[in-house]
């Protein structure tokens, strides 16, 4: 692939697909500014491994993939962060602000649910929430399908207890 | 709020303020021409350079101990001698975990499943803990290679009672610290005493992670 093609795959994925960077970088950074540099972090991953993208697996699962393993690293870099690229228009990407919903309770509820998660049971809830199949989940994670079932399993047992004791 | 109802809830948040999530295309296009980055590329220099002053010290301290122990053994001090060669001898280890850590870097893709790459990255981390480890164990040497052959006949009784008090001491600390700091006992409270500063927080967050990894490679492995 040549540099031209692989800028060509790269914009097309980014178009298409920029919808599964925004939701990953939402469920792992509340803060906004930090969501940007993160999405562009992502942004630039993809950019570096797109000349070894292979059709073996579904593009899908190679971007989340790269923007899980992204975001998951991302906060390992935190502490020590600095601003590398700065030459870059700040306003690269505009995030919306989320606007109010008949059932933002339930919704800052799951949101807050998921917050609380530990950071590979997180990529797991944002990929059940996704609808993703057991065989893709397993794909992008690393791990069996039967474990993604019993790991699924358990995660929807602690929502439905805390949806329960919304509730009550 | 069932299942299906709180999926639905989910994606639609998502669609909805996806649609006013805007990439710009200059910005996307610009990024195709940016220097070569990754996720790791930042700590590459910092190896680099750690291997490089290694490598110079070990170099330059090997070639002069050498020396000593090949024309001037009789003449030298010993205690400088042998303390130094030791520190040598530990700098040197050090190296070799500079580069495992750096042959490491290179084999990591972003692009592979989730527990695989987060395990080679917390594990890179937590190598860190062998410098540590070394650097402890350097501690004793540095409390006797100012040591010389008058200090037997010149000295009082309540001097050797000090040196030797700090010397064993500082043996003692850094023989447990070597043999005791390891990721088994991160959650031990003397542990998260010496890796409390803000420095040491990205290494602790990769023990919980590999804390996690664990728990997946267990249930991956009991099924």
């Amino acid at each position: 692939m040549n540099k031209q093609e692989q800028q060509h795959l790269f914009e097309g994925i980014i178009e298409q697909h920029k919808g599964i960077l925004f939701k990953v970088a939402r469920a792992y950074c509340p803060d906004e500014e930090d969501r940007q540099d993160l999405i562009q972090e992502m942004m630039i991953q993809i950019w570096q491994s797109v000349h070894k993208y292979n059709d073996q697996y579904k593009i899908t699962t190679w971007l989340y993939r790269i923007s899980l393993n992204v975001a998951i690293s991302y906060y390992r870099k935190n502490s020590t962060r600095t601003k590398k690229f700065t030459d870059l228009n700040e306003q690269m990407m505009e995030i919306p602000v989320e606007d109010k919903s008949e059932n933002e309770k339930q919704l800052n509820l799951l949101e807050q649910f998921i917050s609380e998660l530990k950071e590979i049971d997180k990529a797991l809830m944002i990929l059940y929430l996704e609808d993703k199949s057991h065989t893709e989940i397993a794909e992008i994670l690393g791990m069996s399908i039967s474990n993604v079932g019993t790991k699924v399993g358990r995660i929807k047992e602690k929502l439905k207890t805390r949806f329960a004791q919304l509730k009550s | 709020m069932d299942e299906l109802e709180l999926k639905k809830l989910w994606q639609s948040t998502n669609d909805k303020l996806e649609k006013s999530f805007v990439i710009d295309k200059k910005n996307t296009e610009e990024i195709t021409h940016m220097k070569v980055y990754s996720l790791l590329g930042s700590m590459k220099p910092i190896k680099f350079f750690a291997l490089l002053v290694g490598i110079l010290w070990v170099g330059i301290g090997g070639i002069a101990l050498s020396s000593i122990y090949l024309n001037s053994f009789n003449e030298a001090n010993k205690f400088f001698l042998f303390s130094a060669s030791i520190q040598v001898g530990l700098t040197a280890i050090s190296l070799y975990i500079y580069l495992y850590q750096l042959i490491t870097i290179y084999q990591i893709d972003i692009t592979e499943p989730i527990v695989r790459t987060q395990e080679k990255l917390s594990s890179l981390k937590i190598s860190t803990l062998w410098v540590t480890r070394l650097l402890f164990l350097q501690l004793p040497v540095w409390t006797t290679f100012w040591w010389n052959e008058t200090m037997l006949t010149d000295w009082g009784i309540l001097q050797w009672i000090m040196t030797l008090f700090f010397t064993l001491s500082f043996t003692v600390i850094a023989i447990w610290l070597f043999f005791n700091i390891k990721y088994e006992n991160r959650n031990k409270k003397w542990f998260q005493l010496i890796f409390s500063g803000k420095e040491w927080i990205p290494l602790m967050k990769s023990m919980e992670l590999l804390e996690q990894v664990e728990e997946y490679k267990d249930q991956n492995a009991s099924t």
